[in-house]
């Protein structure tokens, strides 16, 4: 349980206009004051027991859940990243926090919570109807509340949470949990599939295209608390959907766990489009606390001329470990990755995607980039493989990162594996800093060097910012600008 | 040992190291026995070693090789094949690992050149040779070659001298009763404002399976220039492992030339540290993999100073069954403004069964720089074939023409031009055989 407010601070005001603008604020790093209902810190199989018990899951589930547990065991941390990660005590976080109160519909959710997702702005209840957005919202392990439920209903999409999926649609959830990302895939997702304590779920039926985008708004407030959210997206024949996650977690001094599995299907000519704006808590100016975020995304383009488009766009978490992927197994599907990282004070992103080219005339596209500030340390990573079935697969990659400073890093490290020679694979990689030269010009015509950053960051990014949905876009627009104050100088 | 691999270098290490030039002073031997202890307990990496990724050992590790071979000095060889025409200053020629006096020239050198046998240069004056020696490393190949290298090359440019005639190193490998391995060093050091021009060639008299490491070490001091070219034309039996190892002081220049055309395994990992300012490092080469042969080219290129450059340009082509790997690091340091790097890497691929790995990787830890790769795999472009076919043009001398074009680009900066040409001609009668072989 914990009781604990948290203080917002501007932080000192520091000697020059622009070191002073460089303090970063986190408007999101608030603790929300409810009782949490939490197991005690340690993993075993019985705190997996647990887990699944206290959400009254079928054997089956719980049988999953210890193999992967049983597996995960035997598995070490991954050390390839370049990341430099105190070791991490999974011993010393408890794996399981739920609100005490059970709220059953959106009017008996704790007034606290709902203030909170205010504070956050978040579309929820009637903000939500407003903006249009359907949102399930995951409140630390569980979720509160779903909004839009019949008008999607009535257009035959379920979208609700992952243990109400697996109570109501067990069959559906049996057929794909863990057939994109398998139980035992890496480390993180192994420790995910043992003690996931909820997610979305999302089934758009044959045919069908969502009528509205979804979103889900995710956030970590309990201390010493992972999240180990699991979400699942299917997409049936000939049916779209755009998915929207946004992620904030409060201020601690500790750091936090956060280990998500992600999982996409996309059946015959469905599209799936998923956005992520993810600001974590990315710890303070010199590393202390923020968001170990180590997240498994990967859609499985399943069904021919299939689609699936990752963007994503990293401003927070004191570390990101992140490499949303396509597996193109259809003839003629096509992944994309659109990212924009950035990287200020002690924060390291080590981030990028997996194109895996299985069927014929399969295409992908990759956009990544890197802003790298402060201390930052920005790496791309990604692979992209032609299989030997894959005839006439393309892939274009763009890799650019911008560094502003002296002391941050980037880096880029792709793999490009290459087996049909009907194949065409380009990738292309620059570094840059703003320059003194594009600074002046802009000075001298009377836009001050802070909008001058912004205008050039905004250019930098735009490619990236156009495959966002609007609200999105604007949100992640006003999150670097807000990160980057005062970067130059 | 659990593979047969290492128990032969474990079993016949402790003979070897006895006889080998060099022993009894006391330094070496630590530093052979500390090397040999080392490799011994680590023995080969895995491809789950990120600088193994994708070259693999696992078939090398069930062999068994014989260390160095007793008869080097007396085999017939033949030398014509490697003959350069119209480049004819000193050569050092090692057989099997040995350095062959009978074959080499080293008579009349050039003022302001010393040329000897590493196995000479251990007798005469081991301490000399300490600091290169010393070197530490984790990598098993570079431990086998520091624990078993008893010959090799030791070269000095005196401070502002400039050699005119390219020096050649020739390793040939010769078939004998067992399957030999052979392990040589080349120490290099250019004085200040020294110029030399070197050619390394690789060739075998033969297709009998061996496996040979050179390790070189480079150092060019102030304002030194080293135009280094490598025609690697090893037999079909051959796994060869090399590392070339540059340091660069400031203005030096470091021009290197590679064409990896032969052996069945080749690694070449190419480290070039600028460490002073203005340092500047080119690299250019084609590797060009067909029937079941694997061929990898690591760059580790590390600006560590102001206003230093380096350039690389790779072109691979990939047939048949063969792989083409390229790892193109680089690494800007913390303070190394004003630094210009860039690779650029372009692969065909032939045929169905073929493969390219390419992965070009860029680390920068200073913000005032130009920094940038390009890495691109495809196959010959339809359109100008068809149009070289619609001139009159067989479809395999026009797959020829455009493949021999594509890797042409790699040559055009070696200097000076008789080599060129030869490397030229080299590259023309590989890349037929190449082209020709494929699959429409």
């Amino acid at each position: 349980m914990t009781r604990e407010m948290l203080r917002v601070g501007p932080g000192t005001a520091n000697r020059d206009v622009l070191g002073a603008a460089l303090e970063r604020r986190y408007s999101a790093g608030f603790v929300t004051d409810i009782e949490t209902d939490s197991l005690p810190p340690g993993l075993d199989e019985e705190v997996v027991r647990a887990i699944s018990a206290r959400k009254g899951e079928p054997a089956w589930m719980t049988d999953w859940r210890l193999a992967a547990y049983r597996h995960w065991r035997t598995m070490t941390s991954p050390d390839w990243a370049k990341l430099d990660i105190a070791p991490i005590d999974f011993q010393a976080i408890s794996y399981y926090a739920a609100p005490r109160q059970g709220p059953k519909s959106l009017a008996e959710v704790d007034p606290k919570l709902l203030e909170t997702y205010e504070k956050l702005g978040v579309p929820l209840h009637e903000r939500a109807r407003l903006a249009g957005v359907a949102v399930d919202a995951v409140f630390d392990s569980v979720s509160v509340g779903t909004t839009f439920r019949k008008e999607l209903a009535e257009a035959g999409v379920i979208f609700c949470s992952m243990s109400e999926a697996i109570r109501e649609y067990p069959e559906l959830v049996r057929q794909y949990l863990g057939s994109v990302v398998p139980a035992g895939d890496n480390f993180f997702a192994a420790l995910n599939s043992a003690v996931f304590s909820d997610g979305s779920f999302v089934f758009i039926p044959r045919g069908v295209r969502c009528p509205m985008e979804l979103s889900t708004y995710f956030r970590i407030n309990a201390g010493h608390t992972g999240q180990f959210e699991r979400t699942l997206i299917i997409a049936e024949d000939d049916s779209q959907v755009s998915y929207l996650e946004g992620c904030t977690a409060p201020m601690r001094d500790e750091n936090q766990l956060h280990a998500a599995v992600v999982e996409l299907v996309a059946l015959a000519r469905a599209s799936i489009k998923y956005s992520t704006v993810q600001n974590w808590y990315p710890g303070d100016e010199n590393g202390v606390g923020g968001i170990y975020n180590f997240v498994t995304k990967r859609g499985d383009c399943r069904g021919d001329d299939s689609r699936i488009s990752w963007t994503q766009v990293e401003t927070g978490s004191a570390i990101t470990w992140k490499y949303p992927s396509c597996v193109l197994r259809g003839d003629r599907s096509s992944g994309e990755f659109h990212s924009v990282a950035l990287t200020h004070h002690r924060q390291q992103a080590d981030t990028g995607t997996k194109m895996i080219h299985i069927g014929r005339d399969t295409k992908s596209k990759i956009i990544s980039k890197g802003i790298s500030a402060g201390r930052g340390q920005n790496s791309y990573r990604g692979l992209v493989k032609i299989e030997r079935t894959a005839a006439g697969a393309r892939n274009h990659t763009q890799c650019d990162s911008l560094l502003i400073g002296k002391r941050c890093g980037a880096h880029t490290f792709p793999y490009i594996e290459v087996r049909n020679p009907g194949a065409i694979v380009e990738h292309e990689a620059t570094t840059s800093k703003i320059s003194d030269d594009q600074l002046f010009y802009c000075r001298s015509r009377g836009i001050s060097e802070e909008d001058a950053v912004s205008m050039i960051v905004d250019g930098f990014c735009r490619q990236v910012f156009r495959e966002l949905p609007m609200e999105f876009a604007i949100e992640a627009k006003k999150l670097l600008e807000v990160s980057l104050e005062g970067a130059i100088g | 040992m659990s593979n047969a691999f290492a128990a032969a270098v474990g079993d016949a290490a402790g003979a070897t190291l006895s006889r080998l030039p060099g022993a009894g002073v006391a330094w070496l031997d630590a530093a052979r026995h500390a090397h040999l202890s080392a490799f011994l307990r680590d023995g080969l990496p895995s491809t789950r070693s990120e600088a193994w990724k994708y070259t693999s050992l696992r078939a090398l590790e069930q062999r068994a090789f014989a260390l160095g071979d007793v008869d080097a000095a007396t085999r017939s060889v033949e030398t014509r094949m490697l003959a350069l025409s119209g480049v004819d200053g000193p050569q050092l020629v090692f057989v099997n690992g040995m350095f062959r006096a009978d074959l080499s020239r080293l008579d009349d050198l050039p003022a302001g050149l010393q040329l000897q046998s590493l196995a000479a240069a251990l007798i005469l004056d081991a301490d000399s040779l300490r600091e290169a020696f010393g070197t530490a490393t984790t990598d098993a190949f570079d431990r086998l070659n520091a624990t078993l290298a008893g010959d090799g090359v030791v070269l000095r440019v005196m401070p502002g001298v400039r050699i005119a005639a390219p020096v050649r190193l020739v390793f040939l490998g010769a078939p004998a009763a067992v399957d030999l391995a052979w392990h040589a060093r080349a120490l290099i050091v250019l004085g200040e404002g020294s110029e030399l021009v070197l050619v390394e060639q690789h060739g075998d008299a033969g297709a009998h399976a061996h496996l040979g490491t050179l390790v070189s070490d480079i150092r060019l001091q102030r304002g030194a220039r080293l135009h280094w070219n490598v025609l690697q034309e090893a037999g079909p039996g051959a796994v060869l492992i090399r590392r070339s190892a540059f340091r660069l002081a400031t203005d030096a220049v470091a021009t290197l030339h590679a064409l990896e055309l032969g052996g069945a395994l080749v690694r070449h990992a190419i480290t070039a540290v600028l460490e002073g300012d203005r340092a500047r490092f080119i690299t250019r080469g084609v590797f060009a993999p067909g029937g079941r042969q694997h061929l990898e080219t690591r760059l580790d290129i590390r600006h560590e100073a102001r206003d230093t450059a380096s350039d690389a340009l790779w072109r691979g082509v990939a047939n048949d069954r063969g792989r083409g790997v390229l790892h193109g690091a680089i690494t800007v340091a913390a303070g190394a403004d004003g630094s210009d790097a860039r690779l650029d890497n372009k692969n065909l691929l032939l045929s169905a069964q073929a493969e390219i790995d390419t992965q070009p990787v860029l680390e920068i830890h200073a913000d005032a720089v130009k920094a940038g790769h390009g890495a691109t795999v495809g196959q010959l472009d339809e359109r100008v074939l068809f149009y070289l076919r619609s001139r009159g043009l067989p479809l395999e001398q026009a797959r020829a023409l455009l493949t021999s074009a594509f890797c042409r680009v790699a040559l055009d900066r070696l200097d000076p031009a008789p080599l060129r040409e030869h490397f030229a001609a080299r590259l023309a009668r590989h890349l037929p055989r190449l082209a020709g072989d494929s699959e429409a």
